[in-house]
């Protein structure tokens, strides 16, 4: 694993972003922000940097003071961490653009919010952390760091509903943590070795290890606002203000998200069972159909948009009793592991983008408008084309139709539900769809519908409406690059295996 | 002998938890949550983590204890009476309720107890001896410390602590967010009671010095820059009781560079090495010892700051909420 080269971009993905965001707090509103804008503009710079420098040299690692794993800590940047730092970058500086402009609108009104900038920096920094993180505590210590801006960011805009969500917020992002930390300390009391690249190797089945993951993937998935611990989502991410909205939607639950992933795939193999994939998968199937009818039945556009995560996370967690194979068969002989994998990976980044979309354009609506209930939705087209444009753009990829990376993802994971036979899941996947379709559909309607009455719609800056349409172009845009992508990730090694789960405990258990 | 004293902690533990949960008034639960952390402190020193027992005691029941007691002044005067009402309100409703959700308590204890019960077969299958306290021996001679803890916190995994540095300030800056940045409005008038100078008078050179003494200590013994920080953050508050509201005197940039101090300085000079074409953290084995000092030391003055200024926050975000309920 030492042989791989070494770089310095890990380490400065992880410091800049945290230097610049405590340069920011020296300063007063005006100059917070223009320092903030600056900083993420140059994370966005270094993150692209990263991204070529592991497409040329193939992955990257950082042995942070030195040392070496198992006492050091060593970062590691593969081509999916690479994946999901460049999925962050883009995201995020188009969040970052649209929250300088809507701010500056805002402080107007109310005085602007300077902590916004130096929160979402450190946010940054500690999803960048997380994805290059190759070491169980400090993984906990990133998630620490996320939640902590998570929770400040969700709260911000002082209103007393988002001060109630946000404590719920909290107090689930806590419980999370204490369930992954106690896990932590199991695997490190039984192995001695908190490496992820290590414990893959030595990690034995047994009770310990098999309640370790078990407790882990619970702190997890209420982390990911995995059914049932989705509770706390619609409130905290609807009552915020739009440009947090939309970094916590699209970016902040795809950080847990991903050490699932990681942990399930490269650590947990020997404790893994066809069983687990299987249960994991009826909670994601259960949030895609609940979420999806919670979404339809809402009356506020935020209320839909973040009933409408429950359920593109649903997916998230279908993908993985499609990577836990069952006894006997291979990773090999297994063909529809490559299409789990670029499901999952496309859902991420399709749903990062639309989903910001989607709710930097409804900040942009309660802008005009001063609430975002939708019935005053009517003859949006005729007052804002750009958001209504925005708002139909990204739906179609929410919904999966074709040519957008909600497309490509559905299909995929279509494709690798058949192939693999598990049937099941398939009827799951079309009626998430169609509810999708529901509520997207009626969305639109009414954007397209005659005005009943003459809704004081205020004028918005232009370029708030353009930030949210690129976001949702980039959802489409993403499908073009698909061939070279897929190619890159499967030069990860995780990318395209799956667990041979009671195949590989089987043969721990002869020895 | 010490099996029996490790027994009555464990019980001890136990009971003042379930003590706290239950009590009936605030200020019990608060009392008995200060106990339960000296309790767990004692029971880390038993574990041979004297590191870890100091902090406890310091966060735990020290100042968790007074930020508990600071957001308890505001329950008192209205404790007696809704407390009563919620008695009242809380019997009425358990005797209605009190059949219906037989069953889902019962389903409940009987989870949560199914679930200890792997949880304790899963801890106590642990094997002995593993861990890297071998491995932290070995290499102790080329951290620059001879403590291994510290060896660990400050270079082995300087990235974790450095990380968690930046956690503390993020706890104020979730303060900020909540109430809006209050540390730099005018000073509360200072309250003249003679009792409270003395006592600052006697306390601040004494908290000063314990806390240069364990963060110095740290290099070959127990102690360090997060109990130090939490030490000289005590000096702060006390200041602030007291009716010194250090913060309104610093300049708003001065109180920035406190509170960013430690976290920059271990970036920076990370960076340093970094463009020396060291990596991240990494620093030269004859220096190390020097270097871990100037960062633990900076690393505690920033700790110091954000403790005071979260408390300090929190407590005038309260003097001015009863004002605006005055409003309405």
């Amino acid at each position: 694993m030492t042989e791989l080269p070494i770089s310095p971009y890990p380490a400065l993905l992880v410091g800049l972003p945290i230097l610049m965001a405590t340069l920011s707090l020296f300063f007063r509103t005006r100059g917070e922000a223009l320092v903030g804008l600056i900083g993420a503009l140059l994370t966005t710079g270094l993150a692209i940097m990263a991204f070529v420098e592991v497409v040329q040299r193939g992955a990257v690692i950082h042995i942070l003071g030195g040392w070496e794993p198992p006492l050091g800590i060593l970062l590691r940047m593969d081509p999916l961490a690479a994946v999901f730092i460049g999925m962050t970058a883009l995201v995020g500086v188009f969040i970052s653009l649209y929250a300088w402009r809507y701010f500056r609108a805002l402080e107007t009104t109310t005085g602007g919010l300077p902590l916004f900038w130096p929160l979402w920096l450190f946010l940054w920094a500690g999803l960048n952390g997380l994805f290059l993180s190759n070491d169980l505590f400090n993984l906990f210590v990133t998630i620490e760091v996320i939640g902590i801006c998570a929770v400040a960011l969700a709260v911000l805009s002082g209103k007393s509903t988002a001060l109630s969500a946000g404590l719920r917020y909290l107090l689930a992002a806590i419980t999370g943590s204490m369930a992954y930390l106690f896990g932590v300390a199991l695997i490190y009391g039984s192995t001695g070795t908190l490496d992820l690249g290590l414990l893959g190797q030595v990690l034995e089945p047994g009770t310990t290890t098999t309640f370790a993951l078990l407790v882990i993937t619970l702190g997890l998935m209420i982390k990911m606002a995995g059914f049932p611990f989705h509770f706390w989502l619609p409130p905290a991410h609807s009552s915020a203000l739009a440009p947090v909205s939309a970094l916590l939607s699209a970016l902040v639950v795809k950080g847990a998200f991903y050490i699932l992933l990681r942990l399930w795939m490269e650590v947990f193999g020997v404790s893994l069972t066809y069983a687990a994939g299987q249960f994991i998968g009826i909670a994601g199937a259960i949030a895609v159909i609940w979420g999806s009818w919670q979404a339809f039945m809402q009356t506020s556009l935020k209320l839909i948009v973040a009933h409408s995560s429950v359920a593109q996370l649903g997916y998230l967690l279908m993908v993985f009793p499609l990577l836990i194979l069952a006894p006997g068969v291979t990773a090999d002989s297994a063909d529809w592991l490559s299409s789990a994998w670029t499901a999952g990976i496309y859902q991420v980044i399709s749903h990062a983008f639309a989903k910001a979309s989607f709710f930097l354009s409804a900040g942009i609506i309660i802008m005009a408008l001063g609430h975002d209930r939708i019935e005053s939705l009517r003859d949006l087209v005729g007052h804002m084309r750009i958001t209504a444009m925005a708002i139909g753009i990204a739906g179609v990829s929410l919904i999966g139709l074709p040519p957008s990376g909600g497309f490509m993802a559905k299909w995929m994971l279509l494709k690798g539900i058949f192939l693999s036979g598990q049937w099941w899941w398939a009827p799951v996947v079309l009626a998430g769809s169609l509810l999708t379709a529901g509520y997207v559909f009626m969305l639109l309607r009414l954007a397209f519908a005659p005005a009943r009455e003459k809704e004081p719609f205020r004028p918005v800056p232009k370029s708030l409406e353009v930030f949210a349409l690129l976001l949702a172009l980039g959802s489409f845009l993403i499908v073009f690059p698909a061939d070279s992508l897929i190619q890159f990730l499967e030069s990860s090694e995780v990318f395209g295996t799956g667990v041979e789960s009671i195949l590989k405990g089987g043969v721990h258990g002869n020895n | 002998m010490s099996i029996l004293i490790d027994i009555l902690l464990a019980i001890l533990g136990v009971y003042l938890a379930m003590q706290s949960l239950l009590a009936s008034r605030l200020s019990q639960s608060v009392f008995l949550f200060f106990a339960f952390g000296l309790a767990l402190a004692l029971a880390w020193v038993r574990l041979g983590a004297v590191d870890v027992a100091i902090t406890e005691a310091a966060i735990a029941a020290g100042f968790l204890g007074v930020l508990f007691l600071d957001a308890l002044r505001d329950f008192s005067p209205r404790d007696t009476e809704e407390q009563q009402n919620l008695t009242t309100v809380q019997n009425s409703l358990s005797r209605k309720e009190s059949k219906s959700l037989l069953l889902p308590r019962l389903a409940l204890v009987l989870g949560l107890g199914l679930f200890l019960l792997i949880a304790l077969e899963a801890v106590w299958k642990i094997p002995e001896g593993g861990g890297l306290t071998a491995a932290a021996e070995t290499l102790l001679p080329e951290s620059g410390v001879e403590h291994p803890v510290t060896a660990v916190l400050l270079n082995f995994r300087a990235y974790d602590t450095w990380l968690e540095i930046g956690v503390i300030l993020l706890g104020l800056l979730a303060v900020f967010a909540v109430g809006g940045i209050q540390i730099y409005r005018k000073p509360i008038a200072a309250a003249d009671d003679p009792l409270m100078r003395q006592v600052i008078l006697f306390f601040t050179p004494v908290l000063f010095l314990f806390g240069a003494f364990l963060l110095y200590i740290g290099k070959s013994g127990p102690g360090g820059a997060f109990q130090a920080g939490v030490l000289w953050g005590a000096i702060g508050i006390l200041l602030h009781f007291g009716g010194i509201p250090v913060y309104s005197w610093v300049p708003r940039w001065l109180g920035h560079l406190l509170l960013t101090l430690g976290l920059v300085f271990f970036l920076l000079l990370g960076f340093l090495f970094m463009a020396a074409g060291d990596n991240l953290f990494e620093y030269p084995p004859a220096y190390a010892g020097l270097l871990i000092l100037i960062v633990e030391t900076l690393a505690a003055i920033s700790i110091a700051a954000a403790l005071t200024a979260i408390f300090a926050n929190l407590n005038q975000m309260k003097k001015e909420q009863p004002n605006d309920t005055a409003q309405k």
